[in-house]
C-alpha cells in the first residue's frame, strides 16, 4: 500500500477532534496558506490536476480562477456534502473520521479566493457527519481557525454546517444553492455558472467535500508533488469506494490513474469465492455499465471515457453472474424517477415512463418493441434536461440495454426473470439506494 | 447589433434579444410552453429547443440570448425529433381529456400536437394520478392531471401580484400546484393564472362547461369596470357574452385584468330596458321621440331651458357624450350638467381604480373642462329648491350614499318631466315619465378615455338587446323630432368633430416587436 494522505487519520482514534488532528500536524497547511497570496495558491491548485471529486471531474484550479477577484457583496464557499449517488460512500468518511482537515481545506479555499462565508451542505440522512462537523468548526472556532481576524491575518471567514432535506438532486450544484436558499431543490439554466451567480446571486464557489479536503496537501507538498501522484490531466491520491459481492469492500486510498483491476484485486480483495464478476460501474449509478474486458482501464476521467463509461465519483460497483442487469436497470431508473426535481419535461416524465417500461420487462410483461422504445427515451432526455440528472438515467438505461441486450431478450421471450429470486434480495442490499 | 441566421434567413436583432425572439422577428414559430413574455424564464417545459450550430446540445430558445454570428436552425431533423419527443413526454401522463376539456380549441398542447406531432401514442402502461376539480382559489379550479408544470401561475402570482399564494408540491412526475398552506389562489387577478395556464388545468369558473371555446366570436372591446379601461377580448356566442379575456396593450393593460372586472360582462344581460315607454306604456321609437319632443318643448316654454337639468354619465362613450352636449347647448339650450356615474370603489397599485366609471376623462375631453358637471348630490337640492324642474338622466347610476340616493328617488314626483335614458331596470325607470333603452359597450361601438388620457375604441360585437339604441342616436332622433336634426350618418363623424385624441391613444395591440404570447 502506498502512503496516505485524505485517510491518513482514518485509523487515528479520536482524529476528529481539534487536539489530536492539530498532534498529527493539522492546521499546518493553513498557517502555511496565509503566507502565500490568493494567486499563487490557485495557482497551485491549478499545477495539481485536482479535478472535482464530486462527478464531474472539473479542474478545481480553473474553476477557481472562474471567480471574480471583486465583488460588490460576499462571495461563497458552499461544499457539496450531498453524496447521494447510489454506490457511492466516500465524502461520509472523510466528514466522520477527518472533519478539521475537511474545515482547513475550506479556510484555505475561502483566503485564497477571498471568500467571506462557507456553508457545508451535508446529506440530511448522515446524522453522524453532520454532529461530527457540527463539533469540528465549534473546535475551529474557539481556536481562532474561524471567525474574524484569523491567525491574526485580518482575514474574516465563517462556516455553517446545513443539513439538507434528504433530496438526491440537492446533490446537483445549483440544486443545492437553491436547497441552501430554502426552495426546494430545483436546478437553476445555467449559465450564468455558480461562480458568477451562485448562491444569494452572489458568486459562488461549489466544491466536492473531497476535492477541499485534498486542498491541505497540495498546499503542504506542493502542486507539481501532487500532480505527480495521478496520470495525465487526474492528479493526486484520491478516495475510491468499492462495493459488490468482492472480498473486502470499503474505501481506500490510491493515487490517481490506477486500473480497475488493481482497485477490485489490491484493494477490494478480489471477488468473494464463488463469484465471477459480470460486469461493473466506475464511478456511481449514473456511469454507463462495464464488462470484465475493461478491467485495465485507468481510473481517469478522460480513461474512462475512452473506455465507454465516466470515471464519475470513482467508487466502482462491481456485479457478479448472478445480477440480474433488467432489474439492476430497473432499479436504477426507479431511483432516478423518485428523485427528479420535476422542473423539465423529458426528465419529470420520462424517468417514470422508462421505469415503468423496465419494470414491466422485468416482471415478465415485456413487448420485443419496448427495448428500442427505451433507447428511443434515452436519446429524448439526454441533452434535452435542465440538469445532468435526466443523463443520468439515460446514459446507464441505455447501455445496460446495449451491453445486455440478451437479458432483456430473455426475459421478454421468457416471460419472466431468468434468475432465481434470491439474487433479486441480494442485489437490492448491494446495489440499491 | 448581433447579426444571426435563423432557418438562412439573416437578421439583426438587439443585444441580448434570446433565439426565441429573434427567430420570431425572422418569421419563425419557434413552440413554447413555459416561457410567457411577461414573467421570468425558467426553461423548463423545452418545448422550444432549437438547435445553434457548434453547440452539441440543443438549446432552450426562450432562455438563451443570440450571439453575433450564430446560425440557428428551428426546424432540423434533430430539432424535430426533440419536439416530437417533449411533446410524447408530455402526453404520458396527460388525461387527454380534451372532449370535456374548456381549453380545447385553444390549448397550446392540443395545437402544437397537431402541428408538432401527431404520433400515436406509445404508452401501455397506467398514468400517474392527480387530483382534478380541485378548487385552488374562489374563481380557479385546478387539474392536476392536464397540468405540465410549467410554473406560468406560480411566477404570476409572484411577480406580477406578487402575492405569491402558489407552489410547486411533491416531487417528479407527483409535482402538483397547490396554494400554500392557509392559502388560496384569491388575489384580485386570480383568473389571468386561467388566462396564461397553456392547457386546461387552471380552469375559470365562470367559464367551465359554458361554451365551447370554437363557438365564441371575438370582438375587440373595452371593460367598463373601472376608469383603467383594460383592453379585452369580448367573447359571446348567439348575442350574449360568454367571458371577457384580456386583450394585450402595454401602454394599458398588459396581458392583464382584474376578476371583478372580468365579471362586469354580467350587467350586459340582466335586468335590461328593452323598449321605449311612455309612463309604463310601451311605444316605438318614432311615437316616444314625438312624445318627448313635444314634452321638452313644451317645459323649455313652462320653465325655462335653465331648469332642465342634463345627467351627464361617464358609462357613456365619447361619441355619446359629444351628442348629448350638442343636444343640450343646440337643441334644448341648457347648460346645466350634473355628474352621474358609478360611486368609487376599491383600487389597487397595479390595474384596479377607484373610479368605476370607464370614461369620466371622456367627458372632460368632450367638454374641454374638468368642471362642466355639477355634483349629484347638488341636483337633489336643486330639485328641492325647484331649480331644477326637468331631469334628462343617462344612465341608471348615482355617485351617492344610499340614504341621497333614495332622495332623489322620492325627488323625482316634484319634476315636471323625468327622461330617463339607461340600460337597466330599476327604481329609476319605474318613477320615469319616459324611459328609453340604451344598448351596452358590447351592442355599440365608441370610444372611451381612461384615467390617463388614453383614448381607446371598442367594436360593437353583436346586435342590440330589445329596441335599444346608444345613446348617441336617441340624441340624434330626438333632435329631429324637435325639428333640429344634426347631420351624421356614421360615427366617425362625430368622432373626426368630438376631439383630437392624444397621439398615443386608441393604442391597442402590439409591443415593440413581434408579440409572443
Ligand atoms: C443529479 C446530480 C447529482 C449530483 N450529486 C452530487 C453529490 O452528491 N455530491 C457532489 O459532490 N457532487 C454532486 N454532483 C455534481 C455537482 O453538480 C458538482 O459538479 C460538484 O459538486 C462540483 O464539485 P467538484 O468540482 O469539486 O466535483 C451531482 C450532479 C448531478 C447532476
Ligand atoms: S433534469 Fe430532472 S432533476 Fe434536472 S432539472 Fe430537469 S427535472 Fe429536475
Ligand atoms: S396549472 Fe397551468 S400554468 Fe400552472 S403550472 Fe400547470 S400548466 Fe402551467
Ligand atoms: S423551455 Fe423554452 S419555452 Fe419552455
Amino acid at each position: 500500500m502506498e502512503e496516505r494522505f485524505l485517510s491518513r487519520n482514518f485509523d487515528i482514534p479520536n482524529a476528529h477532534t481539534l487536539a489530536v488532528f492539530e498532534k498529527h500536524g493539522g492546521y499546518q497547511a493553513l498557517k502555511r496558506a496565509v503566507t502565500m497570496d490568493g494567486d499563487s495558491i490557485i495557482n497551485e491548485v491549478k499545477k495539481s490536476n485536482l479535478r472535482g471529486r464530486g462527478g464531474a471531474g472539473f479542474p478545481c484550479g480553473i474553476k477557481w480562477s472562474f471567480l471574480p477577484k471583486e465583488s460588490d457583496v460576499p462571495k461563497y464557499l458552499v461544499i457539496n456534502a450531498d453524496e447521494g449517488e447510489p454506490g457511492t460512500f466516500k465524502d461520509r468518511y472523510l466528514m466522520e473520521l477527518d472533519p478539521h482537515r475537511h474545515i482547513e481545506g475550506c479556510i484555505i479555499a475561502a483566503w485564497a479566493l477571498g471568500i467571506r462565508y462557507g456553508y457545508i451542505f451535508v446529506r440530511g440522512e448522515m446524522q453522524h457527519a453532520i454532529r461530527r462537523l457540527e463539533a469540528a468548526v465549534k473546535e475551529a472556532y474557539a481556536k481562532g481557525y474561524l471567525g474574524k481576524n484569523i491567525l491574526g491575518k485580518g482575514f474574516d471567514f465563517d462556516l455553517y454546517v446545513h443539513p439538507g432535506g434528504g433530496a438526491y438532486i440537492c446533490g446537483e450544484e445549483t440544486g443545492l444553492i437553491e436547497g441552501l436558499e430554502g426552495k426546494s431543490g430545483q436546478p437553476r439554466m445555467k449559465p450564468p455558472f455558480p461562480a458568477v451567480v451562485g448562491l444569494f446571486q452572489a458568486p459562488t464557489i461549489v466544491n466536492n467535500v473531497e476535492t477541499i479536503s485534498a486542498i491541505p496537501f497540495i498546499i503542504e507538498h506542493g502542486g507539481e508533488w501532487f500532480a505527480a501522484m495521478g496520470v495525465e490531466k487526474n492528479g493526486g491520491p484520491k478516495l475510491y469506494g468499492v462495493s459488490g459481492p468482492i472480498k473486502r469492500p470499503g474505501v481506500y486510498e490510491a493515487r490517481s490513474g490506477i486500473t480497475v483491476r488493481e482497485l477490485l484485486e489490491e484493494y477490494g480483495g478480489g471477488m468473494l469465492d464463488g463469484h465471477e464478476l459480470k460486469a461493473f460501474i466506475p464511478g456511481g449509478s449514473s456511469c454507463a455499465v462495464l464488462t470484465p474486458d475493461k478491467l485495465d482501464a485507468v481510473m481517469g476521467f478522460e480513461t474512462m471515457r475512452e473506455a465507454g463509461s465516466s470515471l464519475g465519483t470513482g467508487c466502482v460497483t462491481f456485479m457478479d453472474t448472478n445480477t440480474c442487469m433488467v432489474r439492476v436497470a430497473a432499479r436504477l431508473a426507479a431511483f432516478y424517477h423518485h428523485e427528479s426535481c420535476g422542473q423539465c419535461t423529458p426528465c419529470r416524465e420520462g424517468t417514470g415512463w422508462a421505469t415503468k417500461v423496465l419494470d414491466a420487462i422485468e416482471a415478465g410483461r415485456g413487448r420485443p418493441e419496448d427495448l428500442d422504445l427505451l433507447l428511443d427515451m434515452c436519446s429524448n432526455i439526454e441533452g434535452n434536461t435542465i440538469c445532468a440528472l435526466g443523463d443520468s438515467i439515460a446514459i446507464p438505461v441505455r447501455s445496460y440495454i446495449q451491453v445486455f441486450r440478451s437479458e432483456f431478450d430473455a426475459h421478454i421471450k421468457q416471460g419472466c426473470c431468468p434468475y432465481p429470486a434470491w439474487t433479486k434480495k441480494r442485489l437490492r442490499s448491494s446495489v440499491a439506494a | 447589433m448581433p447579426k444571426v441566421t435563423v432557418n438562412g434567413t439573416e437578421i439583426e436583432v438587439d443585444k441580448g434579444t434570446t433565439i426565441l425572439r429573434a427567430a420570431a422577428e425572422a418569421g419563425f414559430e419557434v413552440p413554447h410552453f413555459c416561457y410567457h413574455p411577461a414573467l421570468s424564464i425558467p426553461a423548463n417545459c423545452r418545448m422550444c429547443l432549437v438547435e445553434v450550430e457548434g453547440a452539441w446540445k440543443l438549446q432552450p430558445a426562450c432562455y438563451s440570448q443570440v450571439t453575433d454570428g450564430m446560425v440557428i436552425n428551428t426546424k432540423s431533423e434533430r430539432v424535430v425529433k426533440a419536439q416530437k419527443a417533449v411533446l410524447e413526454f408530455i402526453l404520458v401522463n396527460h388525461p387527454v381529456d380534451c372532449p370535456i376539456c374548456d381549453q380545447a380549441g385553444e390549448c397550446k398542447l392540443q395545437d402544437y400536437y397537431v402541428a408538432y406531432d401527431s404520433q400515436e401514442s406509445r404508452l401501455r402502461a397506467e398514468k400517474v394520478h392527480k387530483v382534478k376539480v380541485f378548487p385552488i382559489g374562489p374563481e380557479v379550479l385546478y387539474d392536476g392531471e392536464r397540468c405540465i408544470l410549467c410554473t406560468r401561475c406560480v411566477r404570476f402570482c409572484e411577480e406580477i401580484t406578487a402575492t405569491n399564494e402558489l407552489t410547486i408540491v411533491q416531487r417528479g412526475d407527483r409535482a402538483e400546484i397547490r396554494a400554500f398552506p392557509g392559502r388560496e389562489l384569491d388575489n384580485k387577478y386570480s383568473v389571468c393564472t386561467a388566462d396564461i395556464c397553456p392547457v386546461g388545468a387552471l380552469t375559470a369558473r365562470d367559464f367551465r362547461f359554458k361554451c365551447r371555446v370554437w363557438l365564441l366570436n371575438s370582438t375587440d372591446s373595452v371593460c367598463t369596470g373601472c376608469s383603467n379601461g383594460c383592453n379585452i377580448h369580448l367573447e359571446h356566442f348567439r348575442n350574449e357574452i360568454q367571458r371577457y379575456r384580456p386583450r394585450f396593450n402595454p401602454a394599458v393593460n398588459d396581458y392583464w385584468m382584474c376578476d371583478a372586472g372580468r365579471l362586469t360582462y354580467k350587467e350586459v344581460h340582466t335586468d335590461r330596458l328593452l323598449h321605449p315607454t311612455n309612463n309604463g306604456a310601451e311605444l316605438n321609437w318614432h311615437a316616444v321621440c314625438e312624445t318627448v319632443a313635444d314634452k321638452l318643448k313644451r317645459a323649455i316654454d313652462e320653465v325655462g331651458s335653465d331648469k332642465i337639468a342634463l345627467v351627464l354619465s361617464p358609462q357613456a362613450s365619447c361619441e355619446d357624450l359629444h351628442l348629448a352636449r350638442k343636444f343640450a347647448s343646440d337643441v334644448i339650450k341648457t347648460s346645466r350638467f350634473y355628474m352621474g356615474g358609478k360611486r368609487d370603489g376599491d383600487s389597487d397599485d397595479f390595474l384596479i381604480k377607484a373610479d368605476k366609471n370607464p370614461n369620466r376623462r371622456g367627458i372632460e375631453a368632450v367638454f374641454g373642462s374638468t368642471t362642466a358637471a355639477l355634483p349629484f348630490s347638488q341636483l337633489v337640492d336643486d330639485i328641492e329648491a325647484g331649480t331644477v324642474q326637468v331631469v334628462y338622466m343617462m344612465d341608471q347610476y348615482m355617485p351617492v350614499d344610499a340614504a341621497t340616493a333614495a332622495r332623489f328617488v322620492e325627488r323625482l314626483d316634484k319634476l315636471k318631466l323625468f327622461v330617463f335614458q339607461a340600460q337597466h331596470q330599476g327604481a329609476l325607470a319605474q318613477k320615469a315619465h319616459i324611459a328609453l333603452p340604451v344598448c351596452s359597450h358590447a351592442e355599440s361601438e365608441g370610444t372611451f378615455v381612461n384615467f390617463e388620457g388614453i383614448a381607446q375604441g371598442f367594436e360593437r360585437a353583436f346586435a342590440a338587446h330589445g329596441e335599444s339604441l346608444p345613446h348617441w342616436q336617441i340624441f340624434m332622433r330626438l333632435a329631429q323630432a324637435m325639428g333640429k336634426p344634426f347631420s351624421y350618418t356614421f360615427i366617425q363623424q362625430i368622432r373626426k368633430e368630438m376631439f383630437a385624441p392624444r397621439p398615443d391613444s386608441v393604442a391597442s395591440g402590439t409591443a415593440e416587436g413581434v408579440p409572443v404570447e
